[in-house]
């Protein structure tokens, strides 16, 4: 191994040391058995025990899972239907409507949240959880619509076709052929708007009505009083966890 | 009954044609995603845009009160904004934040990009991804909370060095332009590698060896040869980095204090702290000009760099 490849190596390592360093340091301070949030002074279990007793939490994150998941279903359901239109159909003009549908991903999110916002009040529509969903959708349904369209274009129409000669309808083709084979894609979809939905905090905090927290939204009333709580540690530590598990469960079901 | 019977042929007739009508299915399979998005994102632009020109007052109409239009356009939101100090402050400062994380970023991100994808085996490969990865299952907010949890004047890290006689009293970052900065970069570091890693791996690296081969310095095969391949991965990376970084407001308020004050920030206030009306106005219009530049700013990339932009 040539000195270049080796100081790659090492700088390489080291920059994942240090992306890991403060999660490190938030894991281990959320065991710690003192209020210190400068050392370390023995084991605990105290901050997982007010953790579990903190009902304000629990709800936010039960709002933030049922909110990922309603937006899961809409903007996969308007993606999917886009995307089929673009690829398949090809309307005149289908460059044109393809960047527009791709515009809200590019658009920076607190200037979506603000103009939504100015539209409802203006428009006079109440601020609900149903006007949470919609912003979500509208960031959602184009990246669904990205992910899936790439999918479509990479593979050609002979799957269907084939169906089609042996008899199969449209609607057996498309539930029989073409949905199997767009799975990855529609998984790979639903996997990334969760994602984002579930961490979303700026067009939540802008879009909500007062008292409907998500956990992102929870987090930010707690964290910009300057207010630093190791029960959030505990709360991060499971999130960390949580996701090991997740992200183990998902690698065993891909090798299978 | 042979009108009858004709009827029920032209409704199948009818169906049937339906089912083959492209221009149909076209619009059944359009409609309800636009609608979604001309209703509730491309009209609020308009909306705000009318909003930052004084378009909308508010008025009780019959006892109840509404926006009412009003269709002559005003100027004195914006500028009031392009004549204040603090503004273009705010301004020159969303410039200069983004600029150094998307420079920050992409100086780390390389070399852990090329390493990746051209020296490490299949198997270290999909671990260092994973790892790479695992972070950001955690909040945003939690992760900048951690960043912050650390360089605290009181935190482990100050206690750390000052125990090992580096520094002589706590850590003083937090609450200066390079607490946000260092956060910004550690924050955007993954919208920079991705891209830069997804085209690096598709980099033969026969080239690589055939310029050596051929002679070339290992510093003239970086810019000759791997920089002009990855180069719409670097360009990639820097809209994603520094499009949103300009609107970052998070972090400067968590760990930037008072001075740091960027727009995101400013429209952040305008919105949250102030509201309708005025607040509303002003922070259209905020929003309006950071679109501006953002647009402009690109466009000045693109005339500078060249090149073609490869997302996926």
């Amino acid at each position: 191994m040539r000195l270049g490849d080796k100081l790659l190596k090492l700088f390489f390592w080291l920059m994942m040391v240090v992306i890991y360093i403060p999660i490190g340091v938030m894991i281990l301070f959320s065991f710690n058995s003192s209020r210190s949030k400068t050392y370390f002074e023995g084991f605990s279990l105290q901050y997982y025990e007010s953790l579990i007793t903190n009902s304000r939490i629990w709800e936010s994150f039960y709002n933030s899972i049922w909110v990922a998941i309603v937006v899961i279903v809409i903007s996969l359901a308007l993606g999917i239907l886009m995307a089929f239109a673009v690829t398949r159909y090809r309307p005149r003009g289908s460059t044109l409507l393809d960047s527009l549908i791709m515009v809200p991903i590019i658009i920076p999110e607190i200037v979506e949240a603000v103009t939504l916002v100015v539209f409802l009040v203006v428009v006079g529509i109440p601020l609900s959880p149903l006007t949470v969903i919609i912003g979500h959708v509208t960031f959602d349904a184009p990246l669904a619509y990205l992910i899936i369209k790439a999918r479509l274009q990479g593979w050609n129409k002979e799957y269907e076709e084939a169906a089609m000669t042996l008899g199969a309808d449209e609607i057996t083709t498309f539930f029989k052929v073409t949905l199997p084979l767009l799975m990855p894609a529609i998984l790979a979809a639903a996997f990334l708007t969760f994602i984002w939905s579930y961490d979303d905090f700026i067009k939540t905090f802008f879009t909500r009505p007062t008292g409907f927290e998500t956990l992102p939204v929870y987090l930010w009333t707690y964290l910009a009083r300057g207010r630093v709580e190791l029960d959030i540690n505990a709360l991060s530590t499971l999130i960390i966890a949580i996701a090991i598990l997740f992200t183990y469960f998902r690698m065993r079901v891909v090798r299978e | 009954m042979a009108e009858g019977a004709d009827s029920v042929v032209s409704l199948e007739g009818l169906i049937g044609r339906l089912r083959r009508s492209r221009r149909l299915k076209l619009i059944l399979f359009l409609s309800p995603g636009l609608t979604v998005l001309i209703i509730f994102f491309f009209s609020p632009f308009i909306f705000s845009l009318l909003f930052s020109l004084g378009m909308f007052t508010k008025t009780v109409v019959d006892g109840v009160s509404r926006w009412v239009f009003i269709p002559y356009p005003e100027l004195e939101y914006y500028s009031s904004f392009l004549t204040s100090k603090s503004t273009l402050n705010s301004v020159f400062q969303s410039i200069y934040y983004a600029s150094v994380t998307t420079l920050g970023t992409l100086l780390l991100s390389f070399p852990m990009a090329y390493y990746m994808a051209l020296k490490m085996d299949r198997g270290t490969k999909n671990i260092a991804l994973f790892l790479i990865f695992l972070p950001f299952w955690i909040n945003f907010l939690i992760r900048v909370y951690a960043i912050k949890f650390i360089i605290h004047p009181d935190g482990p890290l100050s206690f750390l060095l000052v125990s090992i006689g580096v520094l002589d009293e706590g850590l003083r970052i937090l609450g200066t332009d390079i607490a946000v900065l260092i956060t910004m970069v550690y924050s955007y570091m993954i919208f920079m590698l991705l891209p830069v890693y997804g085209v690096m791996e598709k980099l033969n690296r026969e080239y690589i060896e055939a310029a050596y081969t051929l002679g070339a310095t290992p510093l003239k095969t970086l810019l000759r040869v791997t920089i002009p391949i990855v180069k719409p991965g670097i360009i990639a990376g820097s809209l994603l980095v520094f499009i949103p970084a300009m609107g970052e407001f998070i972090i400067p308020i968590m760990v930037g204090g008072g001075r740091s004050y960027p727009i995101g920030r400013l429209i952040y206030d305008q919105f949250i702290r102030i509201g309708p009306p005025l607040g509303f106005a002003y922070g259209s219009a905020a929003a309006m000009v950071y679109i501006v530049l953002i647009v402009v700013s690109t466009y000045l990339y693109f005339r500078f760099v060249g090149g073609e932009v490869r997302l996926v």
